[in-house]
């Protein structure tokens, strides 16, 4: 793979996305070393499918509804989630159905490149709820095709673990009328990230939501660019993201609203904030509206700062000492961004990873 | 009998928890304090009374240690050791509590998970054991109970949504939790409605009047005076400690307000 064909710092796009070692993260080879995943799984009932360098272990899965082959991520566009190619999971729900629990899916990389698709349609008052965990090192490219057809409801929580290489994720989603789509991520590893999601808004009455938290440290880059298009009217959308950076880490998210001309009455919000933990480190926060309708209610905010010093004099008043005071006070500041996932199990496993991302104790 | 001669004995007895001398502060290079003593012993309840600037607030964070709090001149001892060389997290585990004017709010972390962090921080910090999740919420619902606090409310993000008077409640709670030695309140009546200034009178009542604690009041008005019944008043005014007294001082300053005692000091 060559640089030429990735895009650079020049694009606005991914002006604060560094894939210069993309390529050599590629060019290695997986090692293959097992690794248990144990901890990954959490326990709710539902079906679970595990993948090791972006093949399908049968033996340590359970896939219920979800078929492994062929499947269309639709990102033809994407830099990076075109590269994911057209084999990978579907999730095919009918009319009224619902999984048994979440769906949860664990992805091991063990070095190299590896690329899946993912392809979800749920019919008409579907309901699923999808988590993913993507642990290991090396590159790990996915891209995923979202469709909901009127009033059904998805809720995608992952996990973006990786102890190095790179991780990269595209979402291309279609909302239908009065359907409810929620994206929840959390980056909390030791390698660098880029996520993607394009989610239009075809129904009126619809809901999109895509947010989460971004943890970086040493020279880790973050980087989520989410876009919600609103092309319906009525509808609502959530973008609600926390950036932390410590050290020399640069923690990076742009969101967009855009509402097409017919889509009045839709109701945009947007939450960046960011938390700078060094003087070395760098937050950017790009919210951005484009607005073609007359009658929408748009609301953004944006800020950048320290931890709050009153905030951490009280801590320490109670005894608290300094580094634990900042992990408790780092974990309300993400806190927001992880309570948006809906189960309480899943939710709480999210919240254990950021705690122990911030050395926080338990 | 003059309190000054009451204060000397009580110095001489050897049994002092926190001895402040000519005590001299600034915030931001403006100075605040201007030479504050005071003793107090185990077993007392003190308040500090004074208008608006006169640095009833930066005594207590001077003293709790917060930074941009500086001390220039003077000294304060704990149980005998010099308060100013110990981190603030540190001052909490000899015993000394902070009762804040504006509690913190702390999205995301509940009242257990935050208490049982600084009660377990704390006793690490004095070479106790760590109190298990079930001894704790035990000894959490104990002191909820005691002071009529819900408690479902701790299981909430601590004072996140909560009102002036719960927020208070909140940290009469905690000192229950915390049991501490020394219970510096800063102003813990202010924006209370009368049940909950009755609350948190009977809080203090309850988890600081033993003969092994003791607190220092803070406040504006005599109003929480009604309900702790402080052994000696202080008025501090333009950075200085200008009159000592018993709680008939409170209830003359109530009568007659600041204006005398800032007029004398104009003079």
């Amino acid at each position: 793979m060559s640089l030429l064909a990735l895009p650079s710092a020049r694009d606005e796009a991914w002006r604060w996305s560094d894939l210069s070692g993309l390529p050599a993260i590629a060019d290695g080879q997986p090692t293959g070393a097992p690794r248990s995943v144990d901890d990954l799984w959490i326990d709710t009932p539902g079906p679970r499918l595990l993948f090791v360098d972006g093949v399908y272990d049968a033996s340590r899965s359970a896939p219920g509804p979800v078929r492994v082959g062929a499947a269309d991520a639709n990102a033809g566009r994407h830099a990076l989630g075109k590269l994911a190619g057209s084999t990978g999971w579907t999730l095919t729900l009918g009319r009224d159905a619902a999984t048994e629990g979440p769906v949860q899916i664990v992805h091991i990389s063990t070095g190299g490149a590896n690329h899946l698709a993912a392809d979800i349609r749920l019919d008409e008052d579907a309901q699923a709820s999808i988590v993913e965990s993507f642990v290991g090192e090396g590159w790990v490219n996915r891209a995923a095709s979202l469709r909901l057809a009127r009033s059904a409801r998805l809720m995608v929580a992952r996990r973006f673990l990786h102890e190095s290489g790179f991780q990269s994720h595209a979402d291309t989603a279609e909302i239908g009328q009065a359907a409810s789509l929620t994206i929840a991520s959390l980056v909390a590893g030791q390698a660098d990230s880029r996520l993607d999601g394009h989610l239009t808004i075809t129904g009126i009455e619809a809901f999109a939501e895509a947010g989460g938290a971004l943890l970086g440290r040493k020279k880790q880059r973050h980087d989520a660019a989410f876009v919600v298009r609103h092309a319906a009217a009525h509808g609502q959308s959530r973008q609600l993201w926390r950036a932390v950076a410590d050290e020399q880490a640069v923690t990076s998210t742009s969101a967009r609203v855009e509402v097409a001309r017919d889509a009045q009455k839709t109701d945009g919000e947007q939450s960046l904030r960011g938390l700078l933990m060094a003087r070395t480190a760098a937050v950017n926060l790009k919210p951005e509206l484009e607005i073609f309708a007359d009658d929408v209610k748009c609301g953004h905010g944006a800020t950048v700062g320290e931890l709050d010093r009153n905030s951490l004099f009280y801590l320490a008043s109670r005894g608290i000492p300094p580094v634990e005071a900042r992990a408790i006070l780092t974990h309300a500041f993400v806190a927001d961004a992880l309570a948006r996932i809906g189960e309480d199990a899943v939710r709480e496993a999210f919240e254990a990873t950021a705690n122990s991302w911030l050395g926080m104790i338990a | 009998m003059c309190f000054d001669c009451a204060q000397h004995e009580r110095i001489w007895n050897g049994n002092v928890m926190l001895k402040i001398e000519n005590l001299h502060a600034e915030v931001d290079g403006k100075a605040i304090l201007k030479g504050i003593t005071l003793s107090i012993n185990p077993g007392e309840i003190h308040a500090i009374m004074g208008p608006n600037g006169a640095g009833k607030s930066t005594t207590a964070y001077v003293l709790g240690g917060r930074p941009g709090y500086d001390v220039t001149e003077g000294s304060a001892t704990f149980d005998g050791k010099d308060l100013f060389e110990m981190e603030p997290h540190e001052r909490a585990a000899a015993g000394l509590f902070l009762g804040f004017q504006y509690p913190v709010e702390i999205p995301g972390v509940s009242n257990l998970q935050f208490l049982r962090t600084a009660l377990n921080a704390q006793r690490k910090a004095r070479g106790e054991a760590e109190l298990s999740g079930g001894e704790f919420i035990k000894l959490a619902r104990k002191e909820a109970d005691a002071l009529g606090l819900d408690p479902e409310m701790l299981k909430r993000p601590v004072n996140v949504g909560f009102s002036g008077g719960e927020k208070k409640r909140n940290e009469m709670v905690q000192m229950g939790i915390i049991a501490p030695k020394l219970a510096i309140l800063d102003e813990t009546d202010s924006g209370l409605d009368i049940d909950a200034l009755k609350a948190v009178g009977h809080g203090i009542n309850t988890i600081m009047r033993r003969p092994d604690r003791a607190v220092l009041l803070i406040t504006h008005y005599q109003r929480l005076l009604d309900y702790v019944k402080p052994d000696f008043v202080h008025v501090l005014a333009a950075g200085r400690i200008v009159r000592t007294g018993g709680p008939e001082l409170a209830h003359e300053l109530e009568r007659e307000g600041y204006g005398q005692i800032t007029d004398e000091l104009a003079a």
